[in-house]
């Protein structure tokens, strides 16, 4: 066994290990913070139709040959107004509208694609992300909007709570409704823009619903319920890059189980002590 | 003559194509506790919205403390600071993780930008007096989404009065308590009118109450059909113009 552990060690002196443990603790703790208040507005649909539907970013960016990190985060921008556009002018259900505009975006992606020769086999890499890709400009992007995140979320946090509880209340208080509501989207946006490159735009939107609904199970005060859903996202990318690296498994994949894991626990936790007292 | 808190000219609000609320004009002055009454569908909620912001008007001009409410629903901050609402239905998700010290909190705070530790102590002493006065300081560290009804509605008030106001607007705030709850919660009302001059709006069926306690009564059918005492505006003539003859035939006989 002290082998094994010296074998982790040592991996975690690698440059690229040690981005991709930095880029899954920021995405961690900007994917539970937003995630928190993402799953009581009932936004949780909104951040996997958003993954993938960045597919469609990605492919027109190799077409055009630009960076898929730099036409991510335009992409998730003008994807989010766009989305929040269509939801007040039609009268459809929201998960049905998202519905339609992912998968025909994940259509026209793949039919891009298909032009593109030499990017067929890099498909899996899109889906399931890369985490060991991770560059420093993802790196310096990421910190940047937790900074960002972490300022807009703490000067705002009694209005976000008034806005998640009840709306119209926060509107006789003058709360600006909409111009919030459009912000948390475009942040939302940018935080699964950011994302995906390291863990695919299939299982980006776990980071932004796990850790929270696991946060949920374990807070009484809502405070705590946010602090404790970005502690757990960061928390299940340290423990998923080690299992990772331990038992030589994909990055991404092996960080959701560990954020099921925890979630499982949370779920538990009452029962065990419950058992424990009798 | 006292200072007018709320001044309403000429107010239309439509609902998707009729016209809810129809030319009403009218003035509550500061310490004066005023009562909406009309049958179900008359447009009182649409007016008490249309007066926050909530509902947009179509045509009046709505001034709260001198200041001009905008087309767009829009107050200065520290006019909508002088203002508490509690709705008629407060439906809210019971799975959100929000305890009661916590909502009272957010009325208490001002909704700008501000750091969620800033006046910490202040903050807490205010919470705490506000419970205190509704009767519910033992539910402080409770769930929101435990309470009962009538817990629900002790704690939304605690929510409106955490902060000195000048205006109480309540749609049915009374509906769903029982008696004794119900006469301390006008007791309440009547402290917070006399002793600290709040304006009060409310919304209310309980014609028997709002003769007992209100000062002003607006009578209300789409359009505004009387205001005055409750003696004038709830008289028979009156009551019959607003819900129609049956009504008061059978109010007098039981």
């Amino acid at each position: 066994m002290p082998t094994e552990l010296t074998r982790i060690i040592e991996l975690f002196q690698f440059p690229f290990m040690q981005r991709a443990l930095m880029g899954g603790i920021l995405t961690g703790l900007m994917g539970g913070m937003l995630g928190s208040f993402t799953i009581l507005r009932q936004l949780s649909f909104f951040s996997d139709a958003l993954g993938h539907s960045a597919l469609l970013g990605i492919s027109i960016g190799l077409l055009i040959g630009i960076n898929p990190s730099v036409i991510l985060l335009p992409f998730a921008i003008l994807f989010a107004l766009g989305v929040t556009y269509l939801l007040e002018r039609t009268r459809l259900w929201t998960d049905a509208l998202l519905n339609i505009i992912y998968s025909s975006s994940l259509a026209i992606a793949i039919i891009i694609l298909s032009f593109v020769g030499q990017y067929k086999g890099g498909l899996n890499n899109l889906l399931f992300g890369d985490i060991l890709a991770v560059q420093e400009l993802d790196l310096v992007l990421s910190s940047l909007l937790l900074i960002a995140c972490t300022v807009f979320i703490g000067l705002t946090l009694r209005t976000q709570m008034l806005l998640t509880l009840h709306e119209p209340l926060a509107i006789a208080r003058g709360v600006a409704v909409s111009a919030h509501r459009t912000a948390f989207i475009v942040l939302l946006s940018l935080v699964v823009g950011v994302s995906i490159k390291a863990i695919g735009v299939l299982l980006v939107s776990a980071f932004i619903v796990i850790p929270a609904c696991a946060a949920r199970l374990l807070s009484r005060t809502f405070t705590n319920y946010v602090v404790v859903s970005a502690g757990l996202g960061a928390l299940s990318a340290m423990v998923g890059m080690v299992v990772s690296a331990a038992f030589n498994l994909p990055s991404g994949p092996s960080i959701v189980a560990t954020q099921l894991a925890i979630f499982l626990t949370a779920m538990a936790l009452p029962r065990l002590r419950v058992l424990g007292h009798g | 003559m006292k200072e007018i808190v709320l001044s309403v000219e000429q107010l239309t609000v439509y609902r998707e194509t009729y016209a809810a609320v129809q030319d009403v004009s009218f003035i509550l002055e500061a310490g004066t506790d005023m009562a909406i009454v009309g049958p179900n569908g008359a447009g009182k909620t649409t007016l008490v919205q249309a007066l926050l912001g909530i509902l947009p008007r179509q045509a009046g001009e709505i001034f709260i403390l001198g200041q001009p409410l905008t087309r767009k629903g829009v107050l200065p901050p520290y006019i909508c600071q002088q203002i508490a609402y509690l709705p008629q239905n407060f439906l809210f998700d019971r799975r959100i993780p929000m305890t009661v010290e916590e909502l009272v909190g957010l009325g208490w705070d001002n909704l700008g930008f501000q750091l969620p530790w800033a006046d910490h102590r202040k903050r807490r002493h205010a919470i705490r007096e506000a419970l205190a006065r509704v009767d519910s300081a033992h539910l402080r560290q409770q769930l929101i989404g435990a309470l009962s009804g009538g817990e629900t509605k002790r704690v939304l008030l605690a929510y409106c009065l955490v902060r000195p106001r000048r205006l109480l607007i309540l749609d049915e705030a009374l509906a769903g308590l029982d008696v004794r709850s119900e006469s301390e919660f006008y007791q309440l009302l009547y402290q917070l009118k006399q002793e600290q001059d709040w304006a009060i709006l409310q919304i209310s069926h309980d014609l028997d109450m709002v003769r007992r306690h209100c000062d002003r009564v607006l009578c209300l059918n789409r359009t505004l059909l009387c205001q005055g005492t409750p003696e004038v505006a709830l008289s028979p003539d009156n009551l019959s113009a607003a819900y129609g003859s049956e009504f008061v035939r059978y109010r007098h006989h039981h």
